[in-house]
Order: C-alpha cells, then structure tokens, then sequence
C-alpha cells in the first residue's frame, strides 16, 4: 500500500516534468513532442543533481513497466478505419515486414563492424 | 461509465498478459488480444468506439509521463552510454534512416494512401512517442499505434532468424538492432539473450526516438 502511494505521488511529480516540456515546446518551434522536451529536462535535473533518483526511480519504472496497458485505447480506435480491414491491411502488413528485416540487418551489421574495428584497434 | 471503462480496459490487459505469459505465441501477444477482445466486448455492448475512446482516455494521457521516464534509464545507464556512444549513434542513426526511407518508399511502392503514408512513417520508434510524432508530421495516432505493434510483434518474429542469417555474434550488436527494429517487443526478446543485449535494446529503443525527432524535423518540410 505504500509502495502504491509512493508511485501515485512520483508519476504526479513526473507530471511536473511534463508541464515544464509543454511550457518550453511553446517557447522552441520545433517538432518535438511536449513529453520529449520533459525526458530532456527530467535528464538534467538528474544529472545536474536537482533533483534524487529515487524521487522518480519507482514511479518511472511502474510506468515503463505498464507501458503496454496505456496505448491499448489507441489501439481499440482501429475499428474506427475499417479501410485497414483490406487489401490495404494486407500491403501494410507485408510493407513492415520487409523494412523491419531490412532495418534491423543494417543496424546489426553496422554495429558489429565498428565494435570489431574497436577491437582489433585494442590489441 | 468512465471508471468502468478504465477498470474493464485493466482487467483486460492483464488477463492478456497472463495468456501470453502461459503460451509465448507471437499472435497472442497482449497487444492483439487485448483491444480485440476489447473491441469484441463494445460491439455486444453497443458501446461505439469513440464513447471507449473518450472514457478510457487517460489512460493514453499516461503515455506522456511514461515518456519523460525514460530519462530514468538514461541516467542509470550513463557510463555504458559514454563507453559505446560511437556505435550506438552511429548504428542508431543508420537504422532510424533506413527505416525512415524503405518504409516511405515501400508504402509509395505500394500505393498507400497518404493518411496511411504519414502514419506509418514514425512506425519504428516506441509507442508513446511514435504518437507524438505522428500527431507533429499530420498522421493519425490510432493508425501509428496499430503500426507500432505490427512493428513490434513482427520484430520479434524476425529478428533471431535475421540475426542467425547475418552471424552477428556481439552482444552490442544484437541489443541495438532488436531496440531499433522492434523496440518494446525487441527489448523483450533481447532479454532472452542476456543482460547486456537487453540494456542495449532499450538504450536503442530510447536513442531511436531521439534521433527519428532529428530527422524528422530535418525531413517533414519535404514531405
């Protein structure tokens, strides 16, 4: 019970990260998202030390951990695009499977190059 | 209705979970069981979807803090950032390009409709900001949702073939191309593979956003 207390009180505190990112999106036009601008500010104060990590560690971790339950709204408003349900469904399908392949080989690859080229520099 | 709504949403998403944890079966990931059983549950209630939408909206409101959290990890994980910034910012901004491009050129190749097109571009990044992101370039966020988890789901099934494929032995290697290309469901599979590939999926997941941001501000004007 006071574990759950702790995390109510640290995702309010989050909050505050957040509102402090709206304010300063106002300020910068960019297209970054508000919460972007909130990560940004959240990491200094932690570097900066203004702030304690474990003011936000459980809050942020709970969060993290329960991501999936906060888009699954999102993901129910699908059947407000019935076009998805068709030929089109089938492409997109096809489409994200065939760039997820590609993307993921070009990342591995790049990164085994550049740790192997580290390597051999150290010996 | 509206705590109803929420608490059902709850109850739901656990029960998937817990399906998922019994048979690890990528279609019965709680991504798809969950809204469809969701969806399933207001057409007999003769709920319409924008009345869910509306009553179960704050929980899409915690996508923002979960966002600004990410900072956490960040921070724990500063040393091991500063050790392998190279590869990482470099194997990150390659794999947010490529994914930027062959998406944008398969989904003309295919003729998508531009709704589709806006949507599906920021379809590699992780949810709560992929949302973000579409809302900025003009897409609609149920429809980058859904592409998100397709993303995800198929990452998940792909990547180990596409790692044995290609050898890739290094545990760096490994962790930042299952973070980039299926990020949430890629840092849940790197966790099979050890520590060190699930802090560098995650770490991947994290910078992909980052970066995505950077070429999107840089490429939106020519879309």
């Amino acid at each position: 019970m006071i574990k759950l207390g702790i995390i109510i009180l640290q995702v309010c505190f989050l909050h505050v990260f957040l509102f402090l990112g709206t304010a300063l999106k106002q300020m910068i036009p960019l297209p970054i998202p508000a919460s972007m601008f909130g990560l940004f500010l959240l990491f200094l104060a932690l570097y900066c030390k203004l702030i304690k990590l474990k003011w936000v560690e459980l809050g942020a971790k709970w969060l993290m951990a329960e991501l999936l339950l906060f888009f699954i709204p999102s993901a129910v408003g699908i059947v407000n695009y019935q076009q998805i349900f068709s030929i089109q469904g089938v492409k997109i399908v096809l489409l994200i499977a065939i760039s997820t392949i590609i993307v993921m080989g070009m990342t591995a690859l790049t990164a085994e190059k550049i740790s192997a080229r580290k390597r051999s520099e150290q010996h | 209705m509206m705590v109803m709504f929420t608490f059902i949403t709850y109850v739901i998403y656990l029960f998937s979970k817990k399906i998922y944890t019994k048979i690890t079966v990528p279609f019965l990931h709680p991504l798809l069981v969950a809204p469809i059983l969701l969806i399933v549950l207001i057409s007999i209630t003769h709920v319409s979807a924008n009345q869910y939408l509306q009553d179960s909206k704050w929980l899409s409101h915690m996508l923002g803090p979960a966002t600004v959290a990410f900072a956490v990890p960040i921070y724990k994980n500063l040393p091991i950032i500063k050790k392998n910034i190279g590869t990482i910012l470099t194997s990150i901004t390659i794999g947010s390009l490529v994914a930027i491009f062959s998406t944008f050129l398969l989904s003309k190749l295919f003729h998508l409709k531009y709704d589709f097109i806006v949507s599906i571009l920021p379809r590699s990044i992780t949810t709560p900001i992929a949302i973000e992101v579409s809302k900025e370039i003009g897409g609609l966020p149920t429809l980058t949702t859904v592409f998100v988890i397709i993303t995800g789901i198929m990452g998940g099934v792909v990547g180990p073939s596409v790692l044995k494929w290609l050898s890739i032995k290094t545990p760096i290697a490994k962790g930042l191309a299952l973070g980039m290309g299926a990020h949430g469901a890629g840092t849940n599979k790197a966790m099979e593979y050890g520590k060190q590939e699930e802090v560098f999926s995650s770490l991947a997941m994290i910078f992909a956003a980052l970066i995505t941001l950077v070429w999107g501000a840089l490429l939106i004007p020519f879309i």
